[in-house]
């Protein structure tokens, strides 16, 4: 349990961060990258006034989608989430928690090394953007397999746990890009969950 | 006589009535498109106007011709045959299909174009009949280019001269079936992904095969994939877009050139781009399956299946379109597989069969 409500506390509270460094390998750059861009000036701090109210914090069971070692798709972990009803700040939580890494040893990191959240929002007709750092693009256009994968782990990551959203559109550093290399980023992108099942 | 010439040649601009020589006019038919488009060329101007029939349209002019040929059929549910009638009319039988005529002239020389709207039974788009003197045009992308290089083998195949060579080779092959083939680029340079799909659209070409090669930081992935276009569109979208598509615009590759008149404004053109491949994504899959299948059975490898990706290449596509990735360059056996000639020869081949079931579907 206690490595669980680690998690929670990791995608969460910016004075935890530095015990959040993945097991098997550390990587202070993302550490360190993450506390500026959590606390972007236009990502509302939903945490704070939560914790404020003494009320214990509800938990939600997510399933986040990561690249499989072995295959060719996604492979599934669950995660507890603090249950907060804003779509946007359970779809921060959701992809902080992919940004973190796998746990188990069959499945790989979603995106590059150091890549982090700048924001997320939801908008009412069902289309959530992700602005994740320029790390998002590291390895680019090499080849199409990762791209996928990575763009799909995103995608059903968010799709499948936060029922407002609908299509997942990509930015990287505050902008919108016409490709991750091969694949369109020009449109916010609808779940395909045949990447995280076998055929 | 022949001091006459000039003055009357200038007086047959407009009424050609008094010109005592037939003008040759030249006679193509185009299947490949949603319409049935026949394209007079007249050596020198005459006014002629297209009326229609029962079961023709005859097309009459002000002044003696001589068409070439001077009769001709085809295998088309829109237009079965046409023929030189007299001296001065050229009657184009129409099939069950056949619903209404469209004409324009072009100068330059001076041309008639004749646009037969209607329907074929068969999915025409996907499988048009043979036309039986322009070859339908394939266009084959080869990925990446120039600096741009694309994935990299652990031995250092660069994935932007697979791609060129296998296109190249796919090239010969598919000429030899009686294509017209064009490449995207024959030579190794940087060109945006939205030109390539251009270059297709532009072609007027029946099939897009854009050619790529894997990589992964899985060193165990191998194996061939073939995709076509997931569209971001909802069914919502599709349709209501659908609905502006058709009444603002003909996609170029099912129809014409961009005929004279009001080009679409540019937003409507951008939406219009991403949804264009959407109405072909039946025949899209079909051609996948095919081009999978042919290359799982030449070579063995491990088959990857046919699968869905948003590529941006292949949204604006307006003709049956597909991404091959041919197998992984990352993996050092397979790497080690695209440095033999025989063995890119083989997947040449599966692709160009695969085209060739395509094709001759009637």
């Amino acid at each position: 349990m206690r490595p669980r409500l680690l998690a929670v506390a990791c995608a969460f509270s910016i004075a935890w961060l530095p015990a959040c460094g993945r097991k098997d390998e550390t990587q202070p750059e993302t550490v360190a990258a993450s506390p500026q861009d959590q606390a972007a000036p236009t990502q509302p701090q939903p945490d704070a006034p939560q914790s404020e109210q003494a009320e214990p914090l509800a938990k939600a069971t997510v399933t986040l989608y990561f690249p499989s070692a072995g295959g060719d798709l996604l492979t599934a972990e669950t995660r507890e989430i603090v249950d907060t009803k804003r779509p946007a700040d359970r779809g921060a939580q959701i992809v902080a928690a992919l940004l973190e890494g796998p746990k188990s040893e069959g499945a790989l990191p979603a995106v590059p090394p150091g890549t982090t959240l700048r924001q997320l929002w939801v908008r009412d007709d069902g289309n959530a953007y992700a602005d994740f750092s320029e790390e998002l693009m590291t390895g680019a256009n090499a080849g199409s397999a990762d791209e996928i994968l990575t763009v799909y782990a995103i995608v059903d990551s968010l799709t499948q746990n936060v029922s407002e959203i609908r299509k997942v559109g990509i930015l990287v550093a505050g902008r919108e890009r016409e490709t991750f290399g091969h694949l369109d980023l020009s449109h916010p992108i609808p779940p395909d969950l045949t990447w995280a099942k076998p055929k | 006589m022949t001091s006459l010439r000039p003055f009357l040649l200038a007086f047959t601009i407009g009424a050609a009535a008094f010109a005592a020589d037939p003008i040759p006019v030249k006679i193509a038919t185009d299947t490949s498109g949603a319409s049935t488009r026949v394209v007079l060329t007249f050596a020198k101007k005459v006014a002629c106007t297209a009326v229609e029939d029962a079961g023709h349209v005859r097309i009459q002019c002000d002044g003696p011709i001589a068409a070439d040929p001077g009769t001709g059929t085809l295998d088309d549910a829109i237009l079965r045959s046409f023929g030189a009638e007299g001296d001065r009319a050229i009657v184009l039988t129409t099939g069950r299909g056949y619903k209404s005529v469209d004409t324009f002239e072009l100068k330059n020389p001076t041309r008639l174009v004749i646009d037969l709207q209607g329907t074929r039974t068969t999915k025409a788009a996907a499988a048009p009949a043979v036309p039986q003197k322009q070859l339908p045009v394939i266009v084959i992308d080869p990925g990446h280019g120039g600096v741009e290089a694309g994935a990299i083998g652990p031995s250092g195949l660069q994935e932007k001269d697979l791609t060129l060579d296998l296109a190249r080779r796919l090239k010969a092959l598919l000429e030899r079936q009686g294509a017209t083939v064009v490449l995207t680029r024959d030579e190794d340079r940087v060109l945006p992904l939205d030109d390539r799909t251009a270059i297709a659209n532009h072609n007027h070409a029946i099939l897009f095969i854009s050619i790529h090669l894997n990589a992964s930081k899985r060193k165990t992935a191998v194996g061939a994939e073939t995709y076509f276009l997931a569209t971001s569109a909802t069914d919502a979208e599709a349709r209501t877009l659908a609905g502006l598509e058709n009444k603002a615009y003909e996609p170029p590759g099912a129809t014409n050139p961009p005929a004279p008149g009001s080009p679409p404004g540019r937003e409507l053109e951008l939406i219009l781009w991403d949804l264009a491949q959407n109405s072909f994504l039946v025949e899209s899959s079909r051609l996948a399956e095919a081009v999978q299948t042919e290359l799982n059975t030449a070579t063995g490898v491990r088959d990857r299946g046919v699968r869905q990706a948003p590529f941006r290449v292949l949204m604006g596509a307006t003709m049956p379109a597909i991404l091959i990735e041919a197998g992984f360059i990352s993996n050092p056996e397979e790497e080690a597989r695209f440095k033999d000639d025989a063995y890119k020869d083989k997947v040449a081949d599966a692709i160009a069969r695969a085209v060739a079931s395509i094709t001759a579907r009637p």
